[in-house]
C-alpha cells in the first residue's frame, strides 16, 4: 500500500510537469476584460498589452458588402510564425469576437462567419512568435444588421 | 457538431459546424432569457491540442469554422469539444480522412 501510494503521487507530479506549451489557455479566463471592452483599441491593449502593429504579413478577406450581418465570411490566412490570432470589430456593443491560440508548427489560416450589427472595420491581430505584433483591417458596409438574434 | 476533416499532402483541413444559438446580450433581453454563446473551443487529435478558440457572442448562429493543422494522418481521431456560457459541453469525434 505505502508504495502504491507513493507511486500514484508521482503519477499526480508528473502530469503537473507538462511543458506550458501544451497547456490550453482559455482567453475568457484569463483576460476577462478582453471581452467587456467597447473599443478595439482598448481590447487589444487588454489583451496584449501594446498598440503597436507591423501592418503587414496578414491576409484578410471578407466581402466589401455583407447582405446579411448576421454572417459575415471572414477569412485570415498568415505564413508569420504566431502565437495566438484575435479578430476584433467596431460595429458591436463589444469589439472581441474571437481568439486563436496557435501551436508550434500550427498554421495560421482560419475560416469562421461573425455578426456585425452596422457598417465597420474588423481588426486582426497576430501575435508573432517573434513577440512583435502584426495587424491587417477591412472595413466593410453591411446592408442588414446581425446582432438582433 | 459536424466534422469533417481531410488530409491534404501534410496538412489537415477541418471544416466544423456547432449547433448553437449563440445568442448575444442584446437579443437575450429582449427574449427575456439568459445569453448563451460558445466560449471556448478545442480540437486533439493523438492527445495533442491542434486548435484552441476563445469566443465571443459575435460568431454567426450556428457557426462554421475551418482551421488547418500539421502532423496527423489519414486515420486518426480529431476530438472536438466547445463549452459555451451557461456550462453546457458538447464533445465529437470524427475520423480524418
Amino acid at each position: 500500500m505505502q508504495r502504491r501510494k507513493f507511486l500514484s503521487l508521482g503519477a499526480i507530479a508528473a502530469a503537473a510537469m507538462v511543458p506550458a506549451s501544451l497547456v490550453a489557455e482559455d482567453f475568457r479566463a484569463t483576460k476577462p476584460d478582453v471581452w467587456t471592452s467597447h473599443t478595439v483599441d482598448d481590447s487589444i491593449k487588454k489583451l496584449y498589452g501594446s498598440n503597436t502593429f507591423i501592418a503587414e504579413g496578414i491576409k484578410l478577406t471578407a466581402p466589401d458588402v455583407a447582405s446579411n450581418g448576421g454572417a459575415i465570411p471572414v477569412d485570415v490566412s498568415s505564413d508569420i510564425p504566431a502565437k495566438s490570432v484575435a479578430i476584433f470589430q467596431d460595429a458591436n456593443p463589444e469589439s472581441a469576437v474571437a481568439v486563436f491560440t496557435v501551436r508550434e508548427g500550427g498554421i495560421v489560416d482560419y475560416s469562421l462567419k461573425i455578426k456585425m450589427r452596422t457598417s465597420g472595420t474588423i481588426t486582426v491581430v497576430l501575435e508573432g512568435r517573434d513577440g512583435k505584433l502584426y495587424s491587417a483591417t477591412k472595413t466593410l458596409d453591411v446592408a442588414l444588421g446581425g446582432c438582433e438574434g | 457538431m459536424k466534422i469533417k476533416a481531410k488530409l491534404k499532402g501534410d496538412v489537415t483541413e477541418v471544416k466544423v459546424q456547432a449547433q448553437h444559438e449563440m445568442l448575444p446580450y442584446d437579443a437575450a433581453k429582449k427574449k427575456g432569457i439568459p445569453a448563451n454563446f460558445i466560449t471556448y473551443m478545442t480540437a486533439t487529435v493523438n492527445s495533442k491540442i491542434v486548435f484552441e478558440m476563445s469566443s465571443s457572442q459575435f460568431l454567426s448562429k450556428n457557426p462554421i469554422i475551418k482551421f488547418s493543422f500539421k502532423g496527423a494522418k489519414a486515420g486518426d481521431n480529431i476530438s472536438m469539444t466547445w463549452i459555451d456560457l451557461l456550462g453546457n459541453t458538447v464533445t465529437s469525434d470524427a475520423e480524418i480522412r
